[in-house]
C-alpha cells in the first residue's frame, strides 16, 4: 500500500497541494484540468456551434455559408470527407453530387418588370417580378415555389430542397426558401429554419441529442472519441455511443443485451418452465425435489412427473399404479440441469450487479451525512483544517462502485456463451476469467474497506484516530484508482484486445469520472476576449465569411483554435465540480 | 388544393395530339381530381394493339405532390401489378417533379411498357418470369392485352373463361398459379371496374 504514496500521484497524498492555474475551491482535485473535449450545444449556442465547421468549408472552396451547408448536411457534417471528396474527384463533382451551383455572376431573370413570364407549373403568365430563378437557371413563379417548398418541409424534407425542375438535381436557395416561405406562413418559415439547423445534430456522428426524459432541449458534441461517456448540462450522464445510460467497462452491446435480460428475467421463467410442472387441480408449478416419478403436490393432488396427469398414490420405485406414460427422461433431464445452471450464474452476477448499484442509490445520502460529520469538525478546536481527503474519497468510493457495478455484466457476456463462445477455447476463457476475477476481486476488496473508513463516525473520534483515518482513506483512494485503472486495462488489453471477430468499444476509465461537457459560450456582442482577434482576423481572410456575424464577436472555439489560452479561460469559469453524481446532488452543492 | 386551371390547361394540351401520341385524358363526372388515362401499347411489343386505361386520381398538393395512377386494364408486366394495376415508377414517386404533367406521367407509363425493369418489380412472379422464361413471358403479356385490352363484343365472364382455360406452354407450376390468381382477380375487378375495364 505505502508505495503509492508520494509516487506520481501527489495529487492524492498531499491535500493541499493545488494547481496555480485553479483557483481555491475545495474541490479542486476533482475538477477537469483542461477543458473537455466535449461540448453542450443549446438551443441558443446552436447556430455558433455549426459556423466553425461551415467557416472551414466556405473559406476553403469560397462559398456562401449556404452553399456550404449544403455541402456539409450532403457529407453528414464531416469536414474532412468535404475535403477528401474535393481532392479525390475535384470540385465540379463534390458540388454536383451535394446539388450546390455555384454561378459567376447571378444574373435574376429581371427584365421590364412590366414583361410577362410563363410558369411552367401552374402554366399562367405571371409578371416578371413575380418569378424566381435558382441558382440552377430554373425560373418558376413566386406562388409555385412557396407551395413546393411547403409541402417539401411537411414533408420533413427541409434539409434538401430539390428544385422543381425535372431531374434538376440542385438544392434550392436557403435564402429564397426563407423569404417566400415566411411572406406566406411565418410559423412554417420558423420550422423550416429549426430543420436546418438541427441537421447538425441529426445528421452529425459527432453530435447526438441529449436523451434525458423530459428532454433538456441539449445536445452533446464529442471532438474524438465516439465511444465515450458523457454529462449533459442538465445532469444526465450517458454513453454517447448508444445513448443509454453510462455502462463502461460494459460494452454497449452487451449492455444493451444486459438489460433486456433484467427486464423480462427470463431465466427465472425458463427455469420455471423446465423444473416445475403445473399440479393438474390447482395449477400451481411444481419442483420435483428427488424421489421417484409420483409427484405429490401441497394441495393434495398426486400426478406423475413424467407426463403431468393425475394419478393414484399407489406406486412402487418403478410404477405408478393403473398408470402408464412414454418417458423421454434424459432429454429433459439435461435440459433442465442446463437451465438451472445459467439460472444460478446470470443470479450471481445479477446479485452483485444489483448491491453495487443499490449503494450508489443512496450516494446523496451518505454525501449529506459525511458533510455534516466534517463540520462538526471544523467547529472543533483541532489541528485538523483541512478535509479535501474525505470528499476526493467519497468521490472515488462512488465512482468505484460505478465501475465494479457494471463490471459484472461485463463478466457475465465475457466468460459467458452469448457473445464469445466461438472466439476462445474454454481453457483461455478460465485463464481470462481468473484472471478478471482477481483484478475485480482486488477492486472490490479495496473498495469495501475504503467505504468502511469513510463512513466511521470520526466525529466522535479523537485527532489522532481521525489523522489514522485519514491516511488510509488517502491511500485506498489512490489504491482504488489505480485498481480500476487496470481493471479497464486488463479488458482492453488481455480480454477484448485478443478477440479476433468481435469489435467491443468500452469508453475509457476516467479517474475524474464522467466528463462533463462544457458549455459553448451564445454569440456575445461584446467579449473581451484576445482570442476574438484571432477570429475576426481569420474571417477577414476569407473573403466569403459574413463580416457582420463574426465581427461582432463569435469566436472560434474548437478545433481551429491554435491556442490553448480558450481552454484554459474556460476551465477557470466553467464548472469546476465534476463529480461523478446525480444531477439532484449537484444541484444542491 | 388541387391547381385545377392547371389540370384544366393539362387536359387541353394533352388530348390536342393525342392521335400523334397515343396517349389521352378524359374526365370522370365534375370531379377535376378524378381523372382516366388512355395509353395506346407500343409497337413491337406484347402490348401492341391494346388499349390501356388508367385511374388517375390527383392529390391536394397537386402537382406538387405526385398524382396516383393505377392500371385499371389488366397488364401483364413486371413493373405493374397483375392483381390490382398498381405501378412501380419512379416518377410517381419520389423523382416526380412539379414540372412533369399528366400526359409526361403517362407517356413515361407507354415508355415503361415498351421496357420493363423486372429489376425493381411491382410483381414479383411476372418479374421472376420475365428474367427466367421470357418466352412464356411474352406469351403471357399479349395473351393479356388480346383478352383484357382490345375492344371486343365479349362479355366478362367470356373473358374470364378464356383467360382460364389458356394455359402457357412451359412450367404448370405458373399456370396454375396464374389460373389461381385469374379467378379470384375477376371476382373483385368485376364488381369495381367492370364497366371501365371490359366492356366497351
Amino acid at each position: 500500500m505505502g508505495d503509492f504514496m508520494g509516487s506520481d500521484d501527489e495529487y492524492y497524498s498531499d491535500p493541499d497541494y493545488s494547481d496555480p492555474l485553479e483557483n481555491d475551491e475545495e474541490d479542486l482535485q476533482w475538477s477537469t484540468s483542461s477543458v473537455s473535449s466535449s461540448k453542450v450545444i443549446t438551443k441558443e449556442s446552436l447556430l455558433e456551434a455549426q459556423r466553425e465547421d461551415l467557416r472551414r468549408v466556405m473559406d476553403l472552396l469560397k462559398l456562401s455559408e449556404q452553399h456550404a451547408r449544403t455541402l456539409l448536411i450532403h457529407h453528414r457534417w464531416d469536414v474532412e470527407t468535404v475535403f477528401a471528396v474535393l481532392v479525390e474527384k475535384g470540385k465540379e463533382q463534390l458540388f454536383g453530387e451535394a446539388g450546390v451551383t455555384v454561378v459567376e455572376c447571378k444574373s435574376y431573370a429581371s427584365p421590364k418588370s412590366s414583361s410577362m413570364v410563363t410558369c411552367d407549373i401552374c402554366m399562367d403568365d405571371i409578371p416578371a417580378r413575380e418569378v424566381t430563378s435558382m441558382d440552377c437557371g430554373h425560373c418558376f413563379c413566386n406562388t409555385c415555389w412557396t407551395e413546393h417548398f411547403i409541402v417539401k418541409i411537411n414533408e420533413g424534407q427541409s434539409r434538401r430542397i430539390r428544385c422543381m425542375a425535372h431531374k434538376c438535381t440542385a438544392i434550392c436557395d436557403e435564402e429564397v426558401i426563407r423569404n417566400l416561405v415566411s411572406a406566406r406562413d411565418a410559423d412554417m418559415a420558423e420550422r423550416f429554419e429549426r430543420f436546418l439547423l438541427e441537421s447538425y445534430i441529426e445528421d452529425n456522428k459527432r453530435v447526438k441529442w441529449c436523451p434525458s426524459v423530459p428532454h433538456c432541449g441539449n445536445a452533446i458534441r464529442v471532438e474524438d472519441d465516439e465511444f465515450c461517456e458523457v454529462e449533459c448540462a442538465c445532469g444526465l450522464q450517458f454513453c454517447f455511443s448508444c445513448s443509454s445510460e453510462a455502462h463502461s467497462p460494459c460494452s454497449c452491446l452487451m449492455w444493451e443485451l444486459w438489460i433486456k435480460k433484467c427486464r423480462d428475467e427470463s431465466e427465472t421463467v425458463n427455469w420455471i418452465t423446465v423444473n416445475t410442472k403445473p399440479c393438474p387441480k390447482c395449477h400451481k408449478p411444481v419442483e420435483k425435489n428427488g424421489g421417484c416419478n409420483l409427484v405429490s403436490c401441497i394441495c393434495g393432488q398426486a400426478f406423475c412427473w413424467l407426463c403431468g396427469g393425475a394419478t393414484g398414490r399407489d406406486h412402487t420405485w418403478s410404477s405408478i399404479s393403473g398408470h402408464s406414460c412414454g418417458r423421454y427422461k434424459e432429454e429433459r433431464e439435461k435440459q433442465a440441469e442446463r437451465a438451472k445452471r445459467d439460472l444460478y450464474r446470470y443470479m450471481h452476477y445479477h446479485n452483485r450487479y444489483k448491491a453495487h448499484t443499490d449503494s450508489f442509490k443512496l450516494e446523496t445520502k451518505l454525501k449529506e451525512t459525511i458533510q455534516e460529520r466534517i463540520s462538526v469538525l471544523e467547529s472543533r478546536d483541532s489541528t485538523l483544517k483541512d478535509f479535501s481527503w474525505l470528499t476526493n474519497g467519497l468521490y472515488r468510493l462512488f465512482r468505484s462502485r460505478r465501475v465494479l457495478s457494471y463490471s459484472y455484466p461485463f463478466a457475465f457476456y465475457m466468460f459467458g456463451d452469448d457473445l464469445f463462445k466461438d472466439e476462445m477455447t474454454l481453457e483461455v476463457r478460465e485463464i481470462k476469467q481468473n484472471l478478471f476475477e482477481d483484478q475485480q476481486q482486488q477492486l472490490e476488496a479495496n473498495v469495501e474497506k475504503l467505504s468502511k473508513f469513510v463512513e466511521e463516525q470520526f466525529d466522535q473520534y479523537p485527532d489522532e484516530k481521525v489523522m489514522e483515518i485519514r491516511m488510509q482513506v488517502i491511500n485506498l483512494t489512490v489504491i482504488t484508482d489505480k485498481l480500476c485503472k487496470k481493471m479497464y486495462e486488463c479488458i482492453e488489453n488481455d480480454l477484448l484486445g485478443s478477440l479476433q471477430l468481435a469489435t467491443h468499444n468500452i469508453a475509457p476509465y476516467k479517474s475524474k469520472g464522467v466528463e462533463r461537457a462544457s458549455e459553448l459560450p451564445v454569440l456575445r456582442t461584446n467579449c473581451s476576449d484576445s482570442y476574438l482577434q484571432s477570429s475576426s482576423s481569420r474571417s477577414a481572410s476569407g473573403g466569403t465569411v459574413e463580416l457582420g456575424l463574426s465581427s461582432s464577436g463569435s469566436p472560434n472555439f474548437e478545433s481551429g483554435c491554435p491556442s490553448r489560452k480558450r481552454a484554459k479561460r474556460e476551465a477557470l469559469g466553467a464548472a469546476l465540480f465534476d463529480l461523478n453524481l446525480p444531477a439532484e446532488v449537484i444541484d444542491k452543492s | 388544393m388541387v391547381d385545377f386551371s392547371r389540370v384544366q390547361k393539362e387536359l387541353v394540351e394533352c388530348n390536342r395530339d393525342k392521335g400523334i401520341s397515343g396517349v389521352s385524358i378524359t374526365l370522370h363526372g365534375d370531379d377535376l381530381s378524378h381523372l382516366s388515362g388512355t395509353i395506346t401499347g407500343p409497337v413491337g411489343t406484347p402490348y401492341e394493339g391494346g388499349t390501356f386505361q388508367i385511374d388517375i386520381r390527383l392529390p391536394d398538393g397537386y402537382p406538387f405532390e405526385p398524382p396516383k395512377m393505377q392500371f385499371l386494364t389488366k397488364v401483364w408486366h413486371p413493373n405493374i401489378s397483375s392483381q390490382n394495376g398498381a405501378i412501380c415508377l419512379d416518377i410517381l414517386k419520389d423523382q416526380w417533379s412539379p414540372a412533369l404533367t399528366l400526359k409526361t406521367a403517362l407517356l413515361s407509363l407507354q415508355a415503361l411498357l415498351s421496357a420493363p425493369e423486372p429489376d425493381d418489380p411491382q410483381d414479383a412472379v411476372v418479374a421472376q418470369q420475365y428474367l427466367r422464361e421470357y418466352q412464356t413471358f411474352v406469351g403471357t403479356a399479349r395473351y393479356w392485352t388480346e383478352t383484357f385490352a382490345k375492344r371486343t363484343t365479349m362479355g366478362t365472364e367470356e373473358k374470364v373463361k378464356r383467360a382460364c382455360t389458356w394455359l402457357p406452354s412451359s412450367s404448370s407450376l405458373t399456370q396454375f398459379y396464374l389460373l389461381g390468381r385469374l379467378e379470384i382477380n375477376m371476382e373483385t375487378k368485376e364488381k369495381t371496374h367492370d364497366i371501365l375495364t371490359l366492356n366497351y
